[in-house]
């Protein structure tokens, strides 16, 4: 039982945006989807929740093809966090996060222990009476996390997924820490997680598998010592890097190298 | 937690009781008021004897009679006019995920008033020899088509694969609005005065016309539409953070797009066939309700109801009173008492709003 892509291709206009993109997510592993700005990252992930419906290829979610999914039954399996969803009326943290409980047909008592649960989780309890509206670009973030963790935060017998797009962009580097740390804790729940990360050292930090995109295609996908190598990074990304190893975890972390600097300053010159 | 959302699942329901008393209240004043003025208790007891209660009171026949064949079917049509027109409002509001959103933005009023029109001023070179009170059916008819029509067209034309494009929906509803307008222009350039006349209640609202007789046909109509509106609460709800969010989340949003709009167009559309246009409701009320409570639509929507039932039973009366035994028209006095409390109400609550 996976949550699989098998030859995606997206064409809007006559343009190319994806070419035949293969990808398996796990249940109980982290696959982070890496690479340049309009590289298709975030196109995939429409496709792979079914948001975009004119493809070629197929996505199959737990062996069945996502098309035939009702959108309950989906939203049971599967949870999504686009990029800065924008809420209109002044609902407060408590009232959005227990619309992830939407296609739970559960007691209110039993939604309510859940996002319980989920706040403590994502430390949101200074927030859960305050107007949504009023909360900084990161505290939205995690209140937009929390909303997706309760929509498959109970044990099933089937494995459940979650679909990020930059799930952490706008929060400082210790909420960062602490929501990657919620979201790799609770791939041990039979989750499997997809994210689109723009951090590179958060995906080497975090994740199991690194799928590279660029240009539409997956240039690289693998384990993060297999993909993360400078040759890769310099080429997929057009920008000299240095690879230092964490002394502690033996994980790699990219750094700039200074020649991008002088070389783009030479040019404004 | 948990006993927060029992709480809040409490206030809710005390809220609508709330209001469903003043409503009561202001109904049962409505019947006393008007050009026979009837004592609260007869009206009362009047009301209880059509249910069988206290049949050994005698009342005086001409109360009994202004009651019942005047009063009752003006009130009741009064309520579910405003119910409908309040709660539309604030389900387009909520669906087009814009609190400026009214139900004549896609086009319904604007559709029936140019149909009401076209028959008033050409439909006499047709039709010359229809009888008084089927002309008077036909043009409800007529508005009824006419606003159905339109939002079908509009809604048609909004269409993008499949989907409804919201953006494109308002867009082509402006523009079917100034067509309306530009028709009803043409019309009123080619009509008598007295055409002109019959179409000024049209335009700006009148409650005289109910009879039990028209209530048949429309009442089953406005109370499916209202008591329907009420069911699409938690979607709604989950609509505020866009679509493909709502979907994620287990939202089947084309139908619920589609079926939402179909029936506040029904509602809008057989208002207006019943008592013309009558503005400002459906902007204001579900406006209030989110501004003074709070923004979930499992009160917005049956407070919405309640609370256009409020204000155009209120309107209603100062209709009646302030110029009897004339009346203003009710679209009028709506608006002369909504729009000021309506700026007041956004000058106190500015920093709240956002688009």
């Amino acid at each position: 039982m996976t949550y699989e892509a098998n030859n995606i291709s997206l064409s809007v206009s006559g343009r190319s945006i994806l070419k035949e993109i293969s990808l398996c997510i796990t249940p109980g592993k982290f696959t982070a989807v890496v690479g340049p700005n309009g590289a298709g990252k975030s196109s995939f992930v429409k496709i792979m929740s079914n948001e975009i419906a004119h493809y070629a290829g197929d996505v199959r979610v737990n062996g069945k093809n996502i098309s035939s999914y009702r959108p309950k039954e989906l939203s049971r399996i599967r949870s999504v966090m686009t990029q800065h969803p924008q809420v209109q009326f002044a609902f407060n943290v408590r009232e959005i996060i227990s619309f992830g409980r939407h296609a739970h047909d559960t007691t209110s008592g039993h939604n309510a222990s859940v996002i319980e649960e989920v706040v403590d989780a994502t430390n949101l309890h200074a927030f859960v009476d305050r107007n949504y509206l009023t909360l900084s670009g990161g505290e939205k973030q995690r209140v937009q996390l929390a909303r997706t963790l309760a929509q498959v935060w109970e044990e099933t017998l089937y494995p459940r997924y979650i679909l990020l797009d930059e799930p952490t962009s706008s929060m400082d580097i210790a909420q960062q820490q602490q929501m990657f740390g919620i979201i790799r804790g609770i791939c041990s729940r039979n989750i499997g997680v997809l994210a689109i990360v723009h951090d590179l050292n958060l995906a080497a930090q975090f994740s199991d598998e690194i799928c590279m995109i660029n240009n539409g295609r997956i240039q690289n996908v693998g384990s993060v010592e297999e993909v993360f190598t400078k040759e890769n990074i310099e080429e997929t990304f057009c920008c000299k890097v240095n690879i230092y190893r964490d002394p502690c975890t033996n994980c790699p972390f990219v750094v700039p190298t200074n020649e991008n600097v002088l070389y783009n300053m030479s040019i404004t010159k | 937690m948990v006993t927060s959302i029992v709480l809040r699942q409490y206030k809710t329901i005390t809220i609508l009781v709330v209001l469903g008393l003043s409503l009561l209240f202001v109904t049962l004043f409505s019947l006393t008021v008007g050009a026979v003025s009837i004592p609260f208790s007869d009206a009362v007891v009047i009301l209880c004897k059509s249910f069988g209660l206290f049949n050994d009171i005698t009342i005086d026949d001409t109360f009994t009679v202004v009651m019942t064949s005047i009063r009752l079917p003006r009130v009741v049509m009064t309520l579910l006019i405003g119910a409908a027109l309040g709660i539309s409002g604030a389900a387009l509001q909520g669906l087009f995920r814009n609190p400026l959103v009214e139900p004549s933005l896609i086009g319904v009023s604007g559709g029936s008033a140019a149909a009401v029109v076209v028959l008033i001023v050409f439909g006499s070179a047709v039709l010359p020899s229809v009888a008084l009170w089927s002309y008077s059916v036909m043009l409800s008819l007529a508005a009824f088509a006419g606003g159905s029509a339109i939002t079908f067209f509009v809604l048609k034309l909004s269409m993008d694969s499949g989907r409804t494009n919201m953006a494109a929906l308002i867009l082509i509803g402006v523009a079917v609005n100034a067509l309306t307008g530009a028709i009803i222009g043409v019309a009123i350039f080619y009509a008598n005065e007295q055409q002109m006349s019959m179409f000024l209640f049209w335009t700006l609202g009148d409650l005289g016309g109910a009879t039990w007789d028209k209530l048949r046909i429309a009442a089953p109509a406005l109370i499916l539409s209202t008591v329907g509106l009420c069911f699409f609460a938690k979607p709604l709800n989950v609509l505020a953070l866009g679509e493909a969010e709502a979907y994620h989340m287990g939202v089947h949003v084309e139908q619920t797009k589609r079926l939402m709009i179909f029936m506040a167009a029904a509602a809008v559309a057989v208002s207006v066939s019943l008592a013309g246009i009558i503005g400002f409701v459906g902007l204001i009320v579900p406006h209030l309700i989110r501004t003074i409570f709070y923004v979930d639509n499992t009160l917005v929507l049956p407070a919405s109801a309640l609370g256009g039932a409020f204000l155009l039973i209120i309107a209603d009366i100062i209709a009646r009173v302030v110029v009897a035994p004339a009346e203003l028209p009710i679209g009028v006095v709506t608006a002369l008492i909504g729009s000021p409390f309506f700026i007041m109400l956004l000058l106190k609550s500015k920093r709240k709003l956002q688009l």
